[in-house]
This record gives C-alpha cells, structure tokens and sequence, in this order.
C-alpha cells in the first residue's frame, strides 16, 4: 500500500458525505461518530494523507463500507447500532479492513474479545490519529499473522493500563489472549525471514 | 459438677492487700478478673450448654450472666450458625480438626434484642473438674466493622462517580477540540493565537480528568502486595515520564519494597514526572534505598522555590501553570495505602534540589 504525496487539499473537510471521491493511490479512512464536529477534525486531521469518508451512525457506516476502505474509526456510543455492534457486522462480512475504536468509553474487560485492531481513548489530536491510522495501514503489507498480533497485543496493552494485574489474572478471556500473544509472537519470528526488516521493527517492535 | 458461676468465697471485691495473701485468693483474683474484664466470656461444655458467663455478657448480648447460664450456646447465635456450630462442635469432638481458627476471628452474634453484632473472638479449650469446656473470649467491635464498611461504601461510590463524571466529561471534549481544530484550519492568523491558547486550556482540562481519576483510584484499597524492585519499577515509569535530556540514576543497591506493584509504578509516575517537571530540562533524578527504612527520590533543581513545603500534598496544590496540582496528592495516598510516610525536603547534598523521602516500608 502507497501513501499519495498530494498535500491537504480541503477534501477531507468537504468530502464529509458518506461516499467521498476515492483517489485510488491513497489509503481510504472511514470515520464513524454521532459527533458531526469529530468526524469532520478527524477528516480534516487526516486529509493530509488519507482518502476520508463519513459515516454519522453505524447504519451508514455498514452502507458505506466497501473494499475500498482501508481503517475505520469506530465511536463505541451512538444512538441505534453501537460501536460494538457495528463492529460484529464488518467483521461478519469479512472485509480486509482494520477497525480502531476511537472511544470515551474506558476499555472494560469485555474488551477482551472485541474483534478490533486498536483502541483509541478520547481525546485524541492530529498527532496521535496519525500514527495510529498509519501503522494500521501498514499492517496491510505484512503476512496476516502479524496483524494478528498487533492486535492481541494493543488489546492486551489496553487492558493492562486500564486494570490491576491481580484482577487480570483471575479473568479467563484476559489469559488466553496473553497465551494467544506469546503463541504469535513464536510464529512472527518464523515468518518473518525476508521481510522488511527496518519497517517491521518500526511497526511491531514495541508489541 | 457444681458451676463454675457459684460466687467464689471470699466474693471479687478485693483490695490490693488481699492479692498477695496466699493462694487461695489468687484464685478469687483471676475470678475477679475474668468476672469483671470488658470483654465477654462465655464457657460451654461439649453439648454447648453455657457453663459460665462473666458480667460483660450483660453489655455485650444483653442477656446477664444468670439469664444465660444452663441455656443452650445458640441462644447467643444468629439462626444461620445454629447447624454450622453444632456439626463444627461434634466434628470436632470426634477428630479433633478445628473448622475455625481459633484466634482473633470475627463471627456475628445475635443480641438480646435480636439484632446482629460483630464480634473478635477467641476461642479456648481447657478442662474443668474433669470435664472437657470451651471458652470463648469475645469483644464487641460492631462499631468499628460498621465504619469500615460505610468507608468502604462511600470510597466506592467516589470512584464510581469521578469515573461517570470524567468519562462524560471525554466525549465533549474531544467534540470542543474537533470544533477548534476546524475553526484554526480556517482562522486568520490573530484569531489563530486565540484559539491555540483555547486548545492548550482543553489540554489542561484533560489532563485534570485523568488526575481526578487516578486520584479517585487512591481511596482504593492497595490490591495484592509482592516484592518490587524498585530499579525495576522506577525504570519502568522512567519510560513514560522521563526526557531525553533528563537522567535516572540509582544509588547502590536501590533494593526492593513489598508493595503493589502498580500503585507504585503510579508513585513513582509522579515523582519522577514532578522532577522531570520542575527540575529543569537536564536533571538528574536518583531513587535509592534509605537502609532498609524505606527510599527515596532526590533531584538536582531549584527546590522547592517559593513552593511552601506544608502545602505540597494538597489536593490543587501547585507550584507550576503545568501542574494539576493533585500529582503529590497522588503520591501520598499510594504511600498512605501502603502504610508509608511521604516527606519533602530540599536536599543539602544537591544543592538544595528536591528531595521525597518515603519511610515505614517493609522489605526496603
């Protein structure tokens, strides 16, 4: 996946509605959010770099969708479908897509089994969005596994900065996913004879 | 047998005098004592039938020692106990496996007036004119189990709330700041300014919010307590607070703490943080032991400056326009939790750079 060169050029702000024009050369961001304002700073925010469409409920995000997009920013509260449901429905229709929540809602410990990529607390600028949007987006040139394991062990680093070790422990979900971490970790090293070594560390290497 | 309640010859009024008179009035000096201590005590035979009650029952059960001797133990039980203790008693008797410790456990009781109160008890078994008894010596501590648990009720409630109110405080936030962001991308470079000060009084919003969570988290009670080392742990708050041009040092050997781990880790946060904050771009902060009474965290700023010292831990507290004020807030309630002792001082050997002493601690 390429990043286009183009400099911000207003489309992200204007191109709120719920299809924009996709220029074929730049990663396609889909903002979801009941926060006309948010979805349009983050639109804004990412217009530098990214094809940015909208969608104000989950609903319209679900209609939205197609293999074109590359990230979807999910809010977790929204009136009608929630984030989580929504969630359910993308990876239901097996889209190649990765999903961050971007959320007020502190990450409970159901988290543990939400399918996502990555968990973005509120509130959240220009900065942090980038980086995040950017390394889900370079996932997309890595053998499956290690998008595997960038997300167990997001959800794991999330889990952990939210609970106490000693509640963690005693909850089944939270173990496996640390078995199901060390069990990719095992494997990434396997595959990743040949590959882009510089950009993988920059990637994973704090996983 | 006779019981044990028949009043002693010789009665339990005595004069210091009398004690030393001989053996048979030591006798009558321990019945005094036990007749007349303020913790109840009530002895039963093998089928739970009070033997003895001392005067403190009156107090304790509102039953007098007369009303409870002949009666069956249970009288003084709530009804849930009844079996549990009869089974305990029999198992017991049989195999000698106690079902209970013996020492210092709470157990509720029924009052005469029906309701439950709280008691510490001791047991004991011992013979008497050739019969197996059991005593139990029993105090009163409804009071203070009732306070705990209101405290316990009233610190869950504040973090309950300080999480509601953050949390819905996150989301217009992060709307406010997505209206700012728009607002620059279009503003003339004067107005501009105006709104970046704006944005930089948002950041300070969250920042409070995620303090005021944090310091919520302090009334917690400390979770599962093991042996840290504190280079460990102060290495790893390192990496979230500290700069570039900052050092961590540790004097040798900085040792290990017995300690919940990531209530420390908070601690550490905020000293280090604070240092980071105050000392001035390249400071050099060291964490070290204090001979096994604790450690410390020392810096090579300016001090506390102007800062007044007695004011430090105070919640809003601050030195600084960065500061929320509540970081050495923070600080004290971990240390308080763990029961330790945070104290400030400026440190003579860096020039007067601050320096936070935490004392008390196991395992140092």
């Amino acid at each position: 996946m390429s990043r286009g060169d183009e400099e911000g050029d207003g489309n992200g702000a204007a191109g709120t509605a719920a299809s924009g024009t996709v220029d074929a050369d730049r990663p396609v961001v889909l903002v979801v959010d009941d926060e006309e304002m948010t979805t349009e700073a983050v639109a804004l925010w990412l217009g530098d770099g990214y094809e940015v469409l909208t969608a104000y409920s989950g609903e319209a995000a679900l209609e939205t969708l197609d293999d074109r997009v590359d990230v979807v920013l999910l809010d977790r509260h929204m009136p009608g479908l929630s984030g989580s449901e929504t969630l359910a429905r993308i990876r239901e229709r097996e889209f190649d897509v990765r999903v961050a929540m971007l959320t007020a809602v502190d990450p409970e410990l159901g988290v543990a089994e939400m399918p996502f990529d990555a968990y973005l607390l509120k509130p959240v600028d220009d900065d942090s969005l980038h980086e995040t949007v950017e390394r889900l987006c370079r996932l997309a040139d890595y053998d499956d596994t290690v998008g595997e394991l960038y997300a167990v062990a997001q959800k794991r680093a999330v889990l952990e900065s939210e609970h106490p070790p000693g509640i963690l422990e005693e909850n089944e979900e939270y173990r496996t996913l640390v078995e199901e971490h060390e069990r990719l970790q095992g494997e990434t090293r396997e595959v990743t004879g040949g590959m882009d070594w510089a950009g993988f560390e920059r990637l994973v290497g704090d996983l | 047998m006779s019981s044990p309640n028949a009043p002693p010859d010789g009665g339990s009024d005595l004069a210091p005098a009398d004690i030393a008179a001989g053996e048979f009035l030591d006798r009558a000096f321990f019945r005094s004592l036990v007749d007349n201590g303020s913790d109840a005590i009530v002895t039963i035979n093998e089928d739970s039938e009070i033997l003895y009650a001392n005067r403190a029952t009156e107090r304790v059960f509102g039953h007098s020692p007369d009303a409870l001797v002949g009666e069956p133990l249970t009288t003084i039980m709530p009804e849930r106990f009844h079996d549990g203790h009869h089974e305990a008693i029999a198992a017991y008797v049989r195999t000698g496996v106690r079902k209970l410790d013996w020492s210092g456990i709470q157990l509720p009781a029924r009052h005469a007036s029906g309701e439950e109160i709280q008691l510490d008890i001791t047991f004991e078994e011992h013979r008497y004119e050739g019969e197996r008894v059991f005593s139990g010596i029993m105090r009163d501590v409804t009071e203070r189990v009732e306070r705990t648990r209101r405290l316990e009720r009233q610190t869950e409630q504040l973090e309950q709330f300080a999480s509601v109110v953050s949390h819905d405080l996150r989301d217009p936030l992060q709307a406010a700041k997505a209206g700012l962001a728009l607002a620059r991308s279009r503003a003339s470079d004067d107005v501009d300014d105006t709104l970046g000060e704006v944005e930089t009084r948002l950041d300070r919003m969250n920042e409070l919010i995620e303090d005021v969570l944090e310091l919520a988290k302090r009334g917690r009670a400390i979770g599962e307590t093991e042996r840290v080392e504190l280079r460990s742990v102060a290495g790893s708050a390192w990496e979230t607070v500290g700069t570039d041009a900052a050092t961590l040092a540790f004097a040798d050997p900085p040792g290990a703490v017995e300690a919940d781990e990531e209530r420390l880790l908070a601690l550490f946060e905020n000293l280090l943080g604070n240092a980071v904050e105050h000392g001035g771009p390249d400071v050099r902060v060291e964490v070290g032991g204090l001979d096994g009474a604790g450690f410390y965290v020392a810096d090579d700023g300016p001090g506390f400056g102007a800062v007044d010292p007695d004011r430090l831990f105070d919640h809003g507290y601050t030195g600084s326009d960065a500061g929320t004020g509540f970081g050495l807030s923070i600080v004290e309630g971990i240390a308080a939790a763990h029961g330790w002792t945070v104290t400030a001082t400026e440190d003579e050997d860096r020039n007067g750079g601050a320096r936070f002493e935490v004392t008390g601690v196991s395992g140092a």
